[in-house]
C-alpha cells in the first residue's frame, strides 16, 4: 500500500496531463492549471522545510562544537537578518535593498568569475590531441576561442565569419542531435515512470 | 461544427466562424484588412436587431479578432465598421455564430501520432524482454566505473560526495538522479563508505533522504543512514555550488559524482572535485554543459545515457528493453529527418506541412 | 626538456595567476582593439532602429547577479538605444532577482534623456507562471498586470495603460541566463501572437540560440560580453563591455598558448616512450 497508493497517483496524475495537451475542453484545463498551481504551493511551502533543515544542521554543529562551528553562527545571523530585511521592510526595504546590492550581487559574480580561471586549469590539463575526435574538439575550440573576440578580427577580417560558420552549421547540427537524443530519452523514462516499471525514485525496493 | 458566414457588403469582407481546436469560448472575426482605413470597429450583440455593443478598434492593417469568454452553445451576431475620418462603412450582420468547445485539438494531431508511435516502440521492446529474450545494450563506461569509484572511496576510508544537480524534483534530470542515487546509496551503505548529498532545493533534499534511507533498510545496513549528511544548503545558484566546495576540500571526498541539470556551476564543481583529487562522474542532459565534465571530469554520461542510467544500472530485462524501443525511436525521427530535408528540397510542401504544429 | 616537464607539473595557481594578470592589465591599459559586428547583434540594432518613436518595447529582464557582468552591460546599452530613439520601455523580468537589476539600468539611463515614469518607461515587476502567463498575457496584459512593481496601479500611468495585447508590443528583447528566458519568448509570444523577438544571453548559452536565429524565430542575438560590446560600439557608448573586450582577448590569447604547451607536453611525453 506504502508504494502503490503513490505509483496509482503517479499514473493518474501523469496521464491526465499528458492528456490535457490534446484536449481544449475548458474543465480539464482548468484541472491542469489547478494541479500545477497545487505544486507551486507545495513548492512554497517547502521554502520553510529548507530553512528548518538549515536551522537544525547548523544549531546541532554550533552546540556540539564541530569543526568550523563558528561559521554556521554566521550563517544563522545572516539567514535570520536578510529574512526579518525581508519582511519588515519590504523587497525595496533600505536594509534588504543594501544587503543584495552590497552582499548578494558582488557574491554571485565573484563565483561566476571563477570560471575563467578554472576554464584555463581545464584547457591546459584536457585539451590535448590524445586522439583524432580529441584534435577535431582542440582545432574547434582554439579557433571559436580567438574568433570571437576582437583580437580574431585583428588577426584576420574574415575569422569572425568563419566562426559563425561553426556555430551555424556543425554547432547547431550537433546541438540538434544531441537534444533529439536527450528528449527521446526522457520520454522513455517519463513512460517507465508513468507505468511504474521505474521505481527506483522512489526508493527501497524495485 | 464550423459555421462560418461569408459577406460581401460595400467592401468589407468578413467572416465569422467558431475557433478551431478551443474551449468553446471564442468566435473569430476575419476580414480583409485595409490601410485606407484608419481602424476597424467590431461589434457584438446577442440579438440580430439591436443591442450592438463596440468590443474593440483595430488599426487598418488587422485582420482578425478573437472574441473570448464566450458562452458555449450562445448565439452571438457580429458587426464590422470600417472608419476613415468621419466616414463609416459597415458590414452586413453576421450571424448567428455558435461557439463550441472541441474535445480535441486537432492541431497538435501529428504530436498525438508521434507519441503513440514511440510509446508503442518501447512497450514492443518490454514485451519482448518480458519473454526472456536476451537485448544487447551497448557498454556505458561511466556507469561501469561507479562501482569501482565507490570502492576507491571505501579503501581510502574517505567519503562519496552525490550532487543531485540544481533543479528541483519536477525536472526529469532530477528524477533520473535520485533513481541513480538510490543504487549509490546502496553500495556506500554496504561497504559502510559515508555519503554525502547536498541539495539546492528542500524537495530534492526530502526526496534524497528517502532514497538514501530506503536504500540503507535494502540492504540491512539502517544505522548506517545519517540524515545530516543529505542536507538542504540554498536555493541560489552559486550560493549552492560555493557551498559543496567548501564541502569538497572540507571532507575531501574520494569520489564526487554530479549528476542531474546543472548551469555555470557545472565546470567549478568539477575543477574544486579534481584539485581534491577525486575521482568524478558526471552525467547531464544540458547540452552547453556537456563539453566542461567531458574535460574536467573521469567519465560521463551523455544526455541521454543519464535517463537510460537508471535501466542500466538495474540490468532488468523489462526496463533494458525501454532502452530498445527509445532506439528505435531514434531511427524513425532519423526518417523524418531525411524525408523533411528532401521535401524541402524538392519542393513538396505536403510533407513539411504534415509536421507543423499549430499551438 | 626539463623546462617541459616543469611546465607538465606546474601549479595551477600560477595559471590563475597569469589569468588574473591577462585580465587586469589590459583594464588598466587598454589596447583598443577594434570591434567587429556580427550578423544577429546588427539584426537587433536594425530592428531596434526600423522602429517609429513611440513604439512599445517590452524588456525582460531574466537574470539574476551571477550573470550580471555579461547581461547587464548589454541591458544598459539596448536602455540607451531605446531611450535615443524615443521608444517607450516596458519593463518585466521572469525571474524575481533580475528586477532589481533592471530598475538599476533604467535609473542610469532614463535621466540622461530626460524620460519619464510611467510616460516614456515602466517597470512591472517579476511575473511567475512562465508559460501560462506568457500566453495569458500576451491575450490581455490586464489578467496579468493591475500594478508596477512597486504596487501602483499600472492604470495610472499612460504607459500602462497603453499595453492592452501582444499587438501592442512592437519587439519583445530579452536578456536571459537560461530559464525561464529566450526559449519562452519564443513558444509563448513569437508562435502564438507573432512578435518579434530579440535575444541577449550569456556566451555559454549562445551557441544554444542559433538553432532559432537559424529558423527565423529569433530575429537577433547578443552573446555573451563580445554581443554586448558590439551593440555598445553600434550605439556609441564606450562602456564596460567595450573596456572587458582586451581583457577577454588577452585571456584568450593565453588560453590558445596554454593549450598549445600543453600539447607540445603531449608530443614530448609520448617521444619518450
Amino acid at each position: 500500500m506504502k508504494r502503490t497508493i503513490p505509483l496509482i497517483i503517479v499514473f493518474g496524475c501523469g496521464i491526465f496531463m499528458l492528456i490535457s495537451f490534446f484536449i481544449p475542453l475548458r474543465w480539464v484545463q482548468d484541472t491542469s492549471q489547478l494541479l500545477q498551481t497545487w505544486y507551486l504551493g507545495v513548492i512554497a511551502f517547502f521554502v520553510f522545510i529548507g530553512i528548518a533543515n538549515i536551522v537544525r544542521v547548523n544549531v546541532n554543529k554550533i552546540q556540539r562544537k564541530l569543526a568550523d562551528w563558528q561559521y554556521s553562527i554566521i550563517l544563522l545571523v545572516f539567514l535570520f537578518v536578510m529574512i526579518g530585511a525581508g519582511i519588515f521592510g519590504g523587497p525595496e526595504g533600505g536594509l534588504f535593498n543594501y544587503l543584495f546590492h552590497n552582499f548578494q550581487i558582488p557574491l554571485s559574480a565573484t563565483m561566476f568569475s571563477l570560471l575563467a580561471f578554472f576554464v584555463a586549469s581545464a584547457a591546459f590539463r584536457a585539451f590535448r590531441a590524445r586522439n583524432p575526435e580529441a584534435t577535431l574538439l582542440l582545432i574547434a575550440a582554439v579557433l571559436v576561442m580567438v574568433g570571437r573576440v576582437p583580437v580574431g578580427y585583428w588577426i584576420w577580417h574574415g575569422f569572425p565569419d568563419l566562426v559563425e560558420w561553426l556555430m551555424q552549421v556543425p554547432n547547431t547540427a550537433a546541438k540538434r542531435g544531441i537534444i533529439l537524443g536527450i528528449d527521446l530519452g526522457l520520454i522513455s523514462m517519463a513512460l517507465r515512470v508513468l507505468l511504474g516499471i521505474e521505481r527506483s525514485y522512489m526508493g527501497g525496493k524495485d | 461544427m464550423l459555421l462560418i458566414l461569408i459577406l460581401m457588403a460595400q467592401g468589407i469582407n468578413v467572416e465569422a466562424f467558431d475557433t478551431p481546436n478551443d474551449d468553446g469560448s471564442s468566435i473569430t472575426i476575419r476580414w480583409i484588412p485595409d490601410t485606407q482605413y484608419e481602424f476597424f470597429q467590431i461589434l457584438r450583440s446577442l440579438d440580430p436587431d439591436e443591442g450592438f455593443e463596440p468590443l474593440a478598434q483595430l488599426p487598418g492593417d488587422y485582420a482578425e479578432f478573437i472574441d473570448r469568454g464566450l458562452q458555449s452553445g450562445q448565439q452571438y451576431y457580429y458587426l464590422v465598421k470600417a472608419v476613415q475620418k468621419e466616414q463609416e462603412t459597415s458590414s452586413e450582420i453576421i450571424g448567428p455564430v455558435l461557439p463550441k468547445a472541441q474535445i480535441f485539438d486537432a492541431g497538435r494531431a501529428n504530436i498525438l501520432v508521434t507519441i503513440i508511435i514511440l510509446f508503442a516502440a518501447i512497450l514492443f521492446y518490454i514485451a519482448i524482454a518480458r519473454r526472456g529474450e536476451k537485448l544487447y545494450i551497448r557498454k556505458i563506461p561511466a556507469l561501469t566505473a561507479m562501482e569501482e569509484a565507490i570502492g576507491r572511496a571505501t579503501e581510502m576510508g574517505k567519503p562519496v560526495l552525490y550532487v543531485p544537480g540544481i533543479m528541483d524534483i519536477d525536472d526529469p534530470q532530477t528524477i533520473a538522479s535520485m533513481s541513480i542515487l538510490s543504487k549509490v546509496a546502496e553500495k556506500t551503505a554496504e561497504y559502510g563508505t559515508p555519503l554525502y548529498v547536498p541539495t539546492s532545493k528542500a524537495m530534492a533534499m526530502t526526496m534524497a533522504q528517502q532514497v538514501v534511507k530506503e536504500a540503507a533498510m535494502k540492504v540491512g545496513r539502517p544505522d548506517w543512514f545519517n540524515a545530516d549528511n543529505i542536507r538542504y544548503l540554498t536555493d541560489d545558484q552559486f550560493g549552492y555550488v560555493s557551498a559543496v566546495d567548501g564541502i569538497m576540500m572540507r571532507e575531501k571526498p574520494a569520489t564526487n559524482f554530479y549528476l542531474g541539470t546543472f548551469y555555470a556551476e557545472s565546470l567549478i564543481l568539477a575543477e574544486t572535485g579534481h584539485a581534491t583529487g577525486a575521482i568524478q562522474v558526471a552525467g547531464t542532459a544540458m547540452p552547453d554543459q556537456l563539453p566542461f565534465f567531458v574535460a574536467a571530469c573521469d567519465f560521463t554520461l551523455l544526455g541521454e545515457e543519464l535517463y537510460a542510467a537508471s535501466a542500466y544500472l538495474s540490468q532488468e530485462p523489462v526496463q533494458l528493453g525501454s532502452l530498445k524501443g527509445q532506439d528505435l525511436g531514434k531511427l524513425l525521427i532519423i526518417l523524418i529527418i531525411i524525408i523533411g530535408v528532401a521535401s524541402r528540397v524538392f519542393g513538396l510542401p505536403f510533407l513539411y506541412n504534415l509536421l507543423n504544429v499549430q499551438q | 626538456m626539463k623546462l617541459l616537464e616543469r611546465l607538465a607539473k606546474i601549479d595551477r595557481r600560477i595559471i590563475f595567476l597569469l589569468v588574473g594578470l591577462a585580465a587586469i592589465i589590459p583594464l588598466l591599459i587598454p589596447i583598443g582593439l577594434p570591434v567587429d559586428i556580427t550578423k544577429p547583434v546588427q539584426n537587433v540594432y536594425d530592428t531596434i532602429e526600423s522602429l517609429p518613436e513611440g513604439s512599445i518595447v517590452v524588456v525582460s529582464v531574466d537574470y539574476d547577479p551571477g550573470s550580471e557582468a555579461e547581461l547587464y552591460p548589454a541591458t544598459l546599452a539596448f536602455i540607451e538605444h531605446c531611450f535615443r530613439r524615443n521608444l517607450r520601455v516596458y519593463m518585466m523580468g521572469l525571474w524575481p532577482a533580475g528586477i532589481a537589476l533592471g530598475n538599476d539600468a533604467l535609473a542610469e539611463i532614463a535621466p540622461k534623456y530626460n524620460k519619464e515614469y510611467g510616460v516614456d518607461y515602466i517597470n512591472i515587476g517579476y511575473k511567475p507562471g512562465g508559460p501560462v502567463m506568457l500566453l495569458t498575457l500576451g491575450r490581455s496584459v490586464a489578467d496579468i498586470v493591475n500594478a508596477d512593481y512597486a504596487g501602483t496601479p499600472i492604470d495610472s500611468f499612460p504607459l500602462g495603460r497603453a499595453v492592452k495585447t501582444a499587438r501592442d508590443m512592437s519587439v519583445v528583447m530579452t536578456f536571459s541566463a537560461g530559464d525561464p528566458g529566450i526559449l519562452h519568448w519564443i513558444i509563448y509570444f513569437n508562435a502564438r501572437f507573432g512578435n518579434v523577438i530579440c535575444g541577449s544571453t550569456t556566451a555559454i548559452s549562445a551557441p544554444r540560440q542559433y538553432q532559432y536565429l537559424a529558423s527565423g524565430q529569433l530575429i537577433g542575438l547578443l552573446g555573451g560580453l563580445k554581443g554586448a560590446a558590439e551593440y555598445e560600439t553600434l550605439v556609441d557608448r564606450k562602456d564596460r563591455a567595450i573596456a572587458g573586450m582586451d581583457s577577454q582577448s588577452i585571456v584568450h590569447v593565453l588560453l590558445v598558448i596554454f593549450i598549445i604547451i600543453g600539447n607540445i607536453i603531449l608530443l614530448s611525453e609520448r617521444r619518450k616512450k
